[in-house]
């Protein structure tokens, strides 16, 4: 057994430093649009894994994900602001806010803690709806939240957004969290919490009847899922330096959960294909739509692919498995998501 | 051992991407002697299309023009293009890959301000110069900096000039203002608007919002309707798509005063949706394109020959205007595949005959003061009133 | 505030709650027996308009078959859409027919934008329908008054034709138990495909009615009407027609009184009014007024 720790952490060392060494030739030989795109995959993965906490494992399927992002977005965008673009947009709020300036991580990290905030309120309230009540609450939920940037004008500057960011988010801010959101979900996975998740999602009922804290369990994975929303939402504004309402919009929701259902609610490792797939698919997609002048057709086949997705393999590509290359060299380790699970 | 399979996964997003760099798009490294590449950067798809199509339209036709007339400096225009559709996400790669994978020497495009915020600090980044096309902020060239340029003029100027005609021309004291509260444009022309008219002694009496996508708009109008003493004029900041229904159901209230707006009444829905209640509507824009003078009607016959339809608002002559600022820089500038040599002779132009007024860029700025144009419908029809100069 | 004023704001919205409600009537059938929101239903009334559109502009074709043709041509395309993208789903978890139904809505407004143009198109129907009257100073259309009435007589044919036909029984009988249905020999998909039929129809007729109405159609106008009237069916209690129709009304009446009574500053929260009245039905009364008991709780 301890070995078997001891091989595990060599593994996990070994993982992160082959990461950190093919980021940095990535870093170092790609140009910027390039990075720009491997920039996305690490933000999509955050997003990714983090919603599958609600919408995989506890079964809660949100569509407000983008809610939080735009409140971990414009919470990091207003702290980060440099002085020169506050003097110009932000005159309206009090003096020591406009002189007040936090660096980037900790501005992500304060972004994140406030989408975690209030996720605590909302999901007392949602989560007493379950399947598609929940779905659509969650969506007023961002329609709500959309409602608030476009008319809290002093703070959000309405339909103007919040411009003139630095352009922080780099591949290793992006892929740092993306490692810390994994790490982080893996961990409640594979935990008594995780196995918890689990029997809440498949049976709610029987998962009580066995003394679990069904939603106390609930709750905290709506919460953890807000935080990293936060956090990518954070991220996604200090690339493209610029937000308004419309950028977390309900079709960022969508292409999350497309990314979700495409690499498999319910696996971890399944976020992370299905994020990289769906980022880098548009890209391929755009440059053919380019090449044979058929502007919207990227749309149309993601659209159809989804659709066939859902009638030929509704589970995803991952389904609840998770990909284990660590297996490859040592016996299969036990995952608590083979509990045989019919949904999804 | 869990994060191995990342690391896996992200071997294979690096090898793929690696792969499309050197396979796809990497043949246009800008190093071909022949060609000179400009980046179009317009949304044909979403909700920027009905906008942003006719000024890629009116920008290829400008370079097809300049090729024609056999290049610059010998040289043809190769328009790099990639669709922007409508999302920030998608607009920033599109701007990335124009200069990183096309080598674009020079960009120009998009109506909107916000996505211009967007897309300006990366070209500017690049130090690559990038001429916005209909992107009317009047800060948008000071906010991103010295390689931003605006073919247009800003809405301090045509909001300025609507407000000055409502008081003088119309005989109005008082204005109802009703605003789209979605998009930077017609919040920022209600606050000029605004401040022109109450510093020349106007007021507002009542300013009421919607939100672009709301198709009814009965309660605004009954709430309009039940003010005690009717305003004189209707100040409405609304874009094209819902210029046509707000005046259609402001004309079926029965309401008759004159409707006053910016350029994003310029659109043929007008007339189309409202119908037979378009009438007495005034509002600013960047070109009459009924206009006699002969560069607006060489133009207009020229999109019409290339593109079956006459141009479809003033954003196609911006467009076209974009592409001309652009190629004349690059005639005039010391060395037209260096974008820096580009930017510099882009701050100098001066006096450039354009569709939509004569361009030049005061000592220090990257905006032009340009004449802004009135126009009056008049059932259906609408008709060039007066030029304003600035 | 005037009494006008009061009864100008009423009549404005029961003009715009009875669109929500020939929707909300489709949207309710459909989640009454598959539990599917059905994010496709308001781009099906965006093909409606369309289609309509295309007759209107022949002016030869009188004005009933702009509405009759797009009403049939819909429902048919309702069809063709439960058995090609939803049937195959039979089983499966209702989050799987949900992100269905929301890839169907992108394909269907793409697709739109794709075949025909981004451009929004002006719509405007010949002759006096949508010309306004003013009765003691309160003004509506010819089109409001028959969309109102249109409305309550289909309210009460839908009910007697659910309550009385042999279709309408294997709907109510699906909408009970799907399995049990099934088990004792009712052709389940049989009642669901005309619940998608008829649903569709109205979908098609709320095309033509709201493009008569705003006068100007585009590829995306469906998706927010579609998710306002299931909304609407939520209030007024999911399954029921007569919830869906009451639901729809109050929801276009709550809508326009909240632009109309509350000062102009709260007109841009219009769309997160009505989530929130969402959220308090759903938490308060999650049967909504006249719904079975059904909502799925923790």
């Amino acid at each position: 057994m301890k070995s078997t720790i001891a091989r595990k952490t060599v593994v996990l060392l070994g993982g992160l430093v082959l990461l950190v060494v093919l980021l940095g030739v990535a870093d170092a030989t790609l140009n910027n649009y390039y990075l720009r795109i491997l920039q996305l995959i690490g933000i999509y993965i955050v997003l990714t894994a983090s919603l599958n906490l609600t919408n995989g494992f506890t079964g809660d399927f949100s569509l407000g994900h983008a809610a939080f992002m735009a409140i971990g977005g414009y919470t990091s965008a207003l702290l980060t602001m440099p002085l020169a673009a506050r003097a110009l947009q932000l005159a309206e709020l009090p003096v020591w806010f406009q002189e007040f300036v936090s660096p980037f991580p900790l501005a992500t990290v304060l972004g994140g803690i406030l989408a975690a905030l209030v996720a605590l309120p909302v999901g007392l309230v949602v989560l007493r709806l379950r399947g598609h009540y929940l779905a659509v609450a969650t969506l007023g939920l961002l329609i709500i939240v959309k409602s608030i940037a476009s008319n809290w004008e002093p703070v959000t500057r309405g339909a103007r957004g919040l411009s003139g960011l630095n352009a922080e988010t780099n591949l290793w801010w992006a892929f740092g969290w993306a490692v810390i959101t994994i790490f982080v979900v893996w961990r409640m996975v594979h935990s008594p919490f995780g196995r918890s998740m689990i029997a809440v999602r498949d049976d709610s009922v029987a998962a009580a009847s066995r003394g679990v804290h069904v939603f106390r369990i609930r709750l905290v994975a709506f919460i953890m899922s807000a935080f990293f929303g936060g956090v990518g939402g954070a991220l996604l504004a200090h690339q493209l330096t610029a937000i308004t309402p419309p950028t977390y919009s309900f079709d960022l929701t969508f292409l999350i959960v497309i990314m979700l259902v495409i690499g498999g609610s319910g696996s971890v490792t399944g976020s992370v294909i299905g994020a990289i797939i769906m980022t880098i698919l548009p890209v391929i997609l755009r440059d053919l739509e380019r090449r044979f002048e058929l502007p919207g057709v990227s749309q149309i086949i993601i659209a159809a692919a989804l659709i066939a997705f859902m009638i030929f393999r509704r589970q995803g590509l991952m389904g609840n498995r998770e990909l284990h290359p660590s297996t490859w060299f040592m016996k299969k380790p036990a995952t608590p998501a083979s509990v045989d699970a019919p949904q999804q | 051992m869990r994060n191995i399979r990342f690391m896996a996964l992200g071997v294979s997003a690096v090898m793929l991407l690696a792969g499309c760099s050197a396979g796809g798009g990497g043949g246009g490294g800008g190093g071909d002697s022949d060609e000179i590449v400009v980046g179009a950067v317009y949304s044909i798809t979403g909700s920027q299309a009905s906008i942003d199509e006719p000024a890629y339209n009116g920008f290829k036709l400008a370079a097809k023009e300049i090729n024609d007339a056999g290049g610059i400096n010998g040289k043809q225009i190769r328009v790099a293009f990639s669709d922007a559709a409508s999302d920030t996400t998608t607009l920033t790669n599109v701007v990335s890959e124009l200069i990183e994978n096309d080598g674009a020497v020079a960009l120009g495009g998009t109506n909107d301000s916000t996505f211009a915020l967007a897309a300006g600090p990366i070209a500017q980044a690049a130090g690559i110069p990038f001429v916005a096309s209909g992107a009317t902020l009047p800060t948008l060239p000071d906010q991103v900096g010295d390689y931003m340029f605006m073919a247009c003029y800003g809405d301090d100027l045509q909001a300025q000039a609507i407000a000055d005609y409502s008081m003088e021309e119309l005989d109005a004291k008082t204005a109802w203002a009703l605003v789209d509260q979605a998009y930077d444009f017609t919040t920022a022309l209600n606050k000029f608007f605004q401040e022109r008219f109450t510093a020349n002694g106007g007021e507002i009496v009542l300013e009421d919002s919607y939100k672009s996508g709301d198709t009814d708009y009965s309660a605004q109008i009954a709430r309009l309707q039940a003010l005690p003493t009717q305003p004189d004029v209707l100040f409405v900041s609304a874009i094209p798509n819902e210029a046509g229904i707000i005046t259609q159901q402001i004309r079926e209230a029965g309401l008759t005063q004159p409707i006053v707006s910016g350029d994003g009444y310029d659109t043929p829905l007008v007339a189309e949706v409202a119908g037979d209640n378009s009438k007495d509507v005034y509002f600013s824009t960047h070109v009459s394109l009924e206009s006699e003078d002969a560069v607006v009607q060489d133009f207009v016959a020229a999109y019409t020959e290339e593109y079956g339809t006459g141009p479809e608002n003033a954003f196609a002559a911006l467009g076209y205007d974009t592409m001309n600022l652009i190629a004349d820089a690059l005639k005039r500038a010391t060395d037209d595949t260096d974008p820096a040599a580009v930017k510099d002779a882009l701050a100098s132009t001066q006096d450039l005959v354009a569709v939509t007024g004569t361009i030049s860029y005061p000592e220090g700025s990257r905006k032009p003061s340009k004449a802004v144009s009135i126009m009056r419908i008049v059932d259906k029809v609408t008709t060039f009133v007066k030029v304003i100069e600035p | 505030m005037t009494i006008n004023y009061i009864l100008q704001q009423l009549v404005n919205g029961l003009a715009l709650g009875s669109i929500y409600a020939l929707l909300a009537i489709g949207l309710t059938m459909v989640y009454g027996i598959l539990r599917l929101i059905n994010f496709a239903h308001g781009d099906l009334m965006m093909l409606g308009a369309y289609v309509s559109s295309i007759f209107i502009s022949a002016t030869v074709v009188p004005i009933l078959l702009a509405v009759l043709i797009p009403t049939l041509l819909i429902a048919v395309m309702g069809l063709i859409v439960e058995r090609t993208a939803y049937k195959p789903l039979r089983g499966a978890p209702e989050v799987a027919m949900l992100i269905t139904s929301l890839g169907v809505s992108r394909l269907i407004q793409n697709s739109t934008v794709l075949a025909l143009s981004p451009q929004p198109r002006a719509f405007s129907l010949p002759g006096d329908l949508t010309k306004t009257v003013n009765v003691g100073g309160i003004r509506f259309t010819q089109l409001d008054v028959l969309t109102f009435l249109l409305v309550i007589v289909l309210m009460v044919l839908l009910t007697l034709y659910i309550n009385r036909s042999k279709t309408g029984m294997a709907m109510r009988a699906s909408s009970e138990n799907l399995q049990a249905a099934r088990l004792i020999g009712i052709n389940v998909n049989w009642a669901i495909g005309a619940a998608f039929v008829l649903g569709s129809a109205l979908a098609g007729t709320a095309g033509f009615l709201w493009a008569s109405r705003y006068g100007i159609i585009d590829p995306f106008m469906g998706f927010l009407p579609g998710v306002k009237a299931f909304v609407a069916a939520v209030i007024g209690g999911i399954g029921s027609i007569r919830g869906a129709v009451v639901g729809g009304v109050l929801l276009g009446v709550a809508e326009i009184g909240f632009v109309g009574f509350l000062p102009p500053e709260f007109s841009g929260y219009r769309d997160a009014f009505v989530f929130s009245l969402l959220l308090i039905v759903l938490l308060v009364r999650p049967n909504g007024l006249f719904g079975a008991s059904e909502v799925e709780r923790a």
